[in-house]
């Protein structure tokens, strides 16, 4: 079994459109991931039918015991989130300013603050459009993504996978370089790069590709939107070609593309020029794979 | 001398884990007493964020010379094993500890 990685550094470049296409021409050879859970997005594009529910719990929130607390108010001024206030002749915390660093907790003299396991968010497993499934995560509000939920999808989807004996895990990994994203690389086989022709779409696959040399990783590129720039293209290549990236395509700008989405598919499902390169890329990846 | 390994379980025949932060398990087996024993990591495991050096933090404690996990440890992990003088073998994953050790013996693991 092979997990492969889509990752971009920068948002916007079209990482998600090229997954979900990616998804849907390994049909169910592959389980799917979604780890970009801060936008989960994916299953606008894969028609998920949520069909089993987990809750999801990280961090800490912290609690007051109302009935021994003395309002003395030294949590209030030790919280920096402001998230305890004097309301209604109580001590509140506001969940959504609480950051769970137990500071109050510590200042509370008769000890009467707990920190307990927040729930975060809900993890789902789906049947996907496609004849596959695909794990998926949603956060509750003011949640935010982390290594520990994007662990918590993948190893889902690596029980998934080894449970129907697929050849695949795609996983969508989230943008920038930072702890989500070392986490969806842990145990990957193949990264797919999607950038575009910007200044900030080479900045940041340059700090990405830094980060993917760390973990080993093969790792192939495909420049999206490749001819609104043709001068940053080139560099693009430049660079691929010094770090030794495999150059997997480029995709020309094309209104298909919105148009795709508009209407909850993928490039590959609809008429477009774009579904010819998409089909090679698979076919790419799957044969640098097996080497 | 000590071996650490990042393991999804317990015995020789468990498989490494890939994930050096988030590991199930951290296994040493002393090669003088030839005893293996597991130290539980799921405390690190749970915590949302700053996984790699707690775990890094615990195989301090541990003072193995010898450390054998999956394609991590990350970038701020790798900084904090640097000071320690342990040998690190990578890529071992989808071997079980047995196959892993065995490589590592041989010469066939890679270190960095």
């Amino acid at each position: 079994m092979n997990e492969i990685v889509v990752l971009s550094g920068k948002g916007g470049t079209g990482k998600t459109s090229i997954t979900a296409s990616l998804a849907v021409l390994a049909g169910n050879e592959a389980v799917i991931a979604d780890c970009d859970v801060d936008a989960a997005n994916m299953h606008l594009l894969l028609n998920p039918d949520f069909a089993t529910t987990i809750e999801f719990y990280s961090g800490e929130l912290a609690v007051i015991n109302q009935e021994q607390c003395t309002r003395c108010r030294k949590c209030e001024d030790a919280c920096r989130f402001n998230a305890i206030v004097y309301l209604n002749k109580k001590m509140q915390v506001m969940p959504i300013d609480c950051e769970g660093c137990g500071y109050c907790e510590k200042v509370c003299s008769p000890r009467v603050i707990t920190m307990q396991e927040r729930k975060s968010g809900n993890v789902f497993i789906s049947n996907t459009k496609a004849g596959s499934k695909m794990v998926h995560a949603r956060l509750d509000i003011g949640a935010e993504n982390s290594g520990k939920l994007v662990a918590r999808v993948k190893n889902e989807a690596k029980s998934l996978a080894v449970a129907g004996n697929k050849l695949f895990i795609i996983i969508d990994g989230a943008p920038g370089i930072g702890c989500p994203v070392v986490s969806s690389l842990a145990g990957a086989n193949y990264v797919v790069l999607v950038t575009e022709p910007t200044m900030s779409g080479l900045h940041d696959l340059k700090r990405i590709c830094t980060m993917i040399r760390k973990f080993r990783i093969k790792a192939g590129c495909i420049i999206n939107k490749w001819d609104l720039n043709e001068e940053k293209t080139t560099e693009i290549k430049q660079f691929l070609h010094d770090q030794q990236i495999e150059h997997l395509a480029d995709i020309p700008y094309d209104i298909s593309f919105t148009k795709a989405m508009t209407e909850g598919k993928t490039i590959v499902e609809i008429q477009s020029p774009n579904r010819e390169i998409l089909d090679r890329i698979w076919n790419d990846i799957k044969s640098q794979l097996q080497n | 001398m000590k071996i650490a390994f990042t393991s999804t379980g317990t015995s020789w025949t468990s498989l490494i884990d890939p994930r050096f932060g988030r590991t199930e398990f951290i296994v040493v087996y002393d090669e003088e007493k030839k005893v293996i024993s597991a130290i539980d990591n799921s405390k690190v495991k749970n915590v949302a964020h700053g996984a790699g050096s707690a775990t890094a933090q615990m195989v301090f404690e541990l003072n193995p010379g010898v450390l054998i996990t999956g394609n991590g440890p990350g970038e701020t992990a790798s900084n904090a094993l640097k000071h320690h003088h342990m040998k690190i073998f990578v890529d071992a994953h989808d071997m079980t500890l047995k196959e892993a050790y065995e490589h590592y013996k041989n010469g066939k693991l890679k270190e960095v």
